[in-house]
């Protein structure tokens, strides 16, 4: 039984460990590119689920500040030669002043407008960076300078970076868990109006939610513009990369610290090989209606996510969806 | 901006706002009877112009009569996903439901892709390019016709909501779900049969989208945005309000369009759309939402 407890405790650890020494024993090629984007997506998938999973308000618009992330970082660097990794945890707080902003549109009421928002925003954005021709060089795009690095040794700052981003990603979430804080979120879930009714500011932690779930967005965006060294509407708002996180949370199991981590380390090495084995002619849309198929096929027959499901199953018993009334003790904790 | 050119820009979005107003209806009503924004609305649409475009160039069908054909077709493919999946998730969580059309929208912007590849298409027809003179006005007929026809489908739907017994039923069930329930109201059946009104309206105008714009798979969204923004500025679940605001924003844009630059039109949409949820939360029409502790 201890040792079982001191296992649980040390397993991130010790696949820290294994992740820091990967670059060191293979410094280049196909799976520390594969490691980094599964950190990437693992991080913005914990930052989403912030909001989605925990709050319970699922945004469909976190690409749109990937995007923005993307495009300010470039431009910080163009015009007054501030590198990426210096900017991209500022890039991240603008998002969140961003976030904040759009929260307060569509966060005072309950109901379908932070959907709505959250669903127009990307457009919105890319829009925007589209016709600011001459800041942002519209639909051409923007280079940015390359990184004086030998190329075969270019990917491993963005390795290193994207799983610090992870790491603080889980502390963050768990941090939250184990709040005050993130009992409010998870009251506002359960009851928003009895959380309400018992002391729960939930317009305020709402947009305060929003506002932590996207740094992450920005700041990922802000480090891929640089490792692609490149950016424009199209590459840096590609509605795929708000799929993924949906269904990495999901998958995993929504408001749960590792569900999110665990479905990406699942889904995004899947999608990988699944862009790698169909021609390149068809690739694109086949995949893109297999993450849509995944989502549906998820969302009605394993809303619960995997980690939930397997400790329902090990209890040998039904999911907890007791009525509301029944956990009311969340919501009074909370307040 | 002088008289003339405020004249034409008015009369272009009166018209092309008929055709906004059909494309929201559908989307207003879903909302209105299952609380539930379709995201996949606007796919279903560019679905509708897909087919149609396949029916004009492979069995030369016009896409006028094509309207004609994809409203059966839709209707009952939107019952049956209602029926057999959106239903059951509906009544266990809203979330869901939006995540599940979500996913509805990816699937379909991907099979477009997959079959029509996703360079820019539109519907030429014999009469795409004609035009006639009224005083000094420049009158498109495409976008005459299409006009005419969604009016003409709208008033179909004003009658079958106003004078019917199943659309007194739809609209009870929009007010008050509990109270139509409770005074015999078979709200599943009246969510299925108006899901499936929705989507029917959806694949109407696809035909009219298709022959006045031109479309790709990924157009979608552009079109969600402009559509949530007139049933958002109309109130959500109000078909009066959505008439209205797919005229106003239809007017609006042409005016855009015309002072300012052409890339910026769609923009005027989005600026309503935040303008109104800051100011105006239910919209022109809507009724404040009132939630039970």
């Amino acid at each position: 039984m201890r040792i079982d407890r001191r296992w649980r405790r040390g397993w991130p650890w010790a696949g820290l460990v294994l992740f820091l020494l990967v670059p060191l024993v293979q410094p280049e090629g196909f799976y520390l590119d594969l490691l980094m984007f599964t950190f990437m997506y693992a991080a913005m998938s914990v930052g989403w689920d912030i909001m989605g999973g925990y709050a319970g308000y699922v945004s469909l618009g976190h690409v749109g500040f990937f995007g923005l992330g993307s495009y300010a970082a470039a431009l910080l660097l163009v015009h007054l030669g501030l590198p990426v990794f210096l900017t991209a945890p500022l890039v991240g707080v603008m998002a969140s002043i961003l976030g904040a902003g759009l929260g307060f549109i569509s966060l005072r009421t309950r109901g379908p407008a932070f959907v709505i928002v959250t669903l127009t925003f990307t457009y919105v954005a890319q829009l925007l960076m589209l016709d600011l021709k001459s800041v942002t060089g519209g639909s051409k795009g923007l280079f940015l300078p390359l990184l004086d690095l030998p190329a075969n040794l270019v990917i491993v700052p963005f390795y290193y970076a994207m799983l610090a981003l992870l790491v603080i990603a889980v502390l963050v979430s768990v941090a939250i868990r184990r709040s005050k804080f993130g009992l409010g979120l998870i009251a506002i879930r359960e009851d928003e109006g009895k959380a309400e009714a018992s002391g729960v500011n939930t317009s305020l932690y709402k947009i305060l939610a929003f506002a932590i779930s996207v740094w992450f967005a920005g700041t990922a965006g802000a480090l891929h513009a640089q490792y692609l060294n490149y950016v424009d509407p199209d590459l840096a708002f590609e509605l795929i990369i708000t799929l993924n996180l949906i269904i990495m949370s999901l998958f995993g199991s929504r408001g749960i610290v590792w569900g999110p981590v665990l479905g990406a380390f699942i889904i995004y090495p899947l999608s990988a090989y699944l862009i790698f084995l169909l021609p390149s002619r068809l690739a694109g849309q086949v995949h893109l209606v297999a993450l849509g198929i995944v989502l549906v096929l998820v969302v009605m027959f394993l809303p619960d996510g995997l980690i939930r499901s397997y400790q329902a199953w090990r209890r040998k018993g039904p999911i907890d969806r007791r009525p509301v009334e029944a956990r009311a003790s969340i919501v009074e904790a909370a307040g | 901006m002088s008289p003339g050119l405020l004249a034409q820009s008015l009369v272009l979005g009166i018209l092309t706002g008929g055709m906004y107003a059909l494309m929201a209806a559908g989307l207003t009503l879903i909302f209105g009877v299952m609380k539930v924004i379709n995201v996949a609305h606007a796919a279903i649409i560019v679905m509708g112009a897909y087919l149609s475009l396949t029916l004009f160039r492979h069995l030369g069908i016009d896409p006028l009569l094509s309207v004609l054909l994809l409203i059966p077709v839709f209707l009952a493919l939107g019952a049956l996903i209602q029926w057999s999946v959106v239903n059951r998730l509906a009544e266990r969580d809203i979330t869901l439901t939006v995540l599940m059309t979500f996913g509805f929208a990816i699937i379909l912007e991907g099979l477009q892709g997959a079959i029509w590849t996703s360079s820019y298409q539109g519907i030429k027809t014999g009469y795409s390019l004609e035009s006639f003179q009224l005083f000094t006005l420049y009158i498109p007929v495409v976008r005459l016709i299409s006009a005419g026809i969604s009016l003409l489908l709208l008033a179909g739907l004003y009658a079958l909501l106003t004078f019917t017994k199943l659309g007194r039923a739809i609209r009870a069930t929009i007010q008050n779900r509990t109270a139509a329930q409770l005074v015999g109201v078979d709200v599943r059946l009246v969510t299925t049969v108006s899901f499936a009104i929705g989507i029917a309206i959806a694949g109407a105008a696809g035909p009219l989208l298709g022959m006045l714009f031109t479309f790709y798979p990924a157009t979608h969204w552009l079109w969600i945005g402009k559509l949530l923004a007139i049933v958002v500025l109309g109130g959500l679940g109000s078909l009066r309000g959505a008439f209205v605001a797919a005229m106003l924003l239809g007017i609006a844009e042409q005016v855009t369009s015309v002072t300012l630059a052409l890339g910026w039109a769609p923009m005027i949409f989005y600026v309503f759309l935040f303008g109104v949820l800051v100011v105006r939360p239910q919209g022109l029409f809507g009724a404040v939402e009132r939630q039970s502790l």
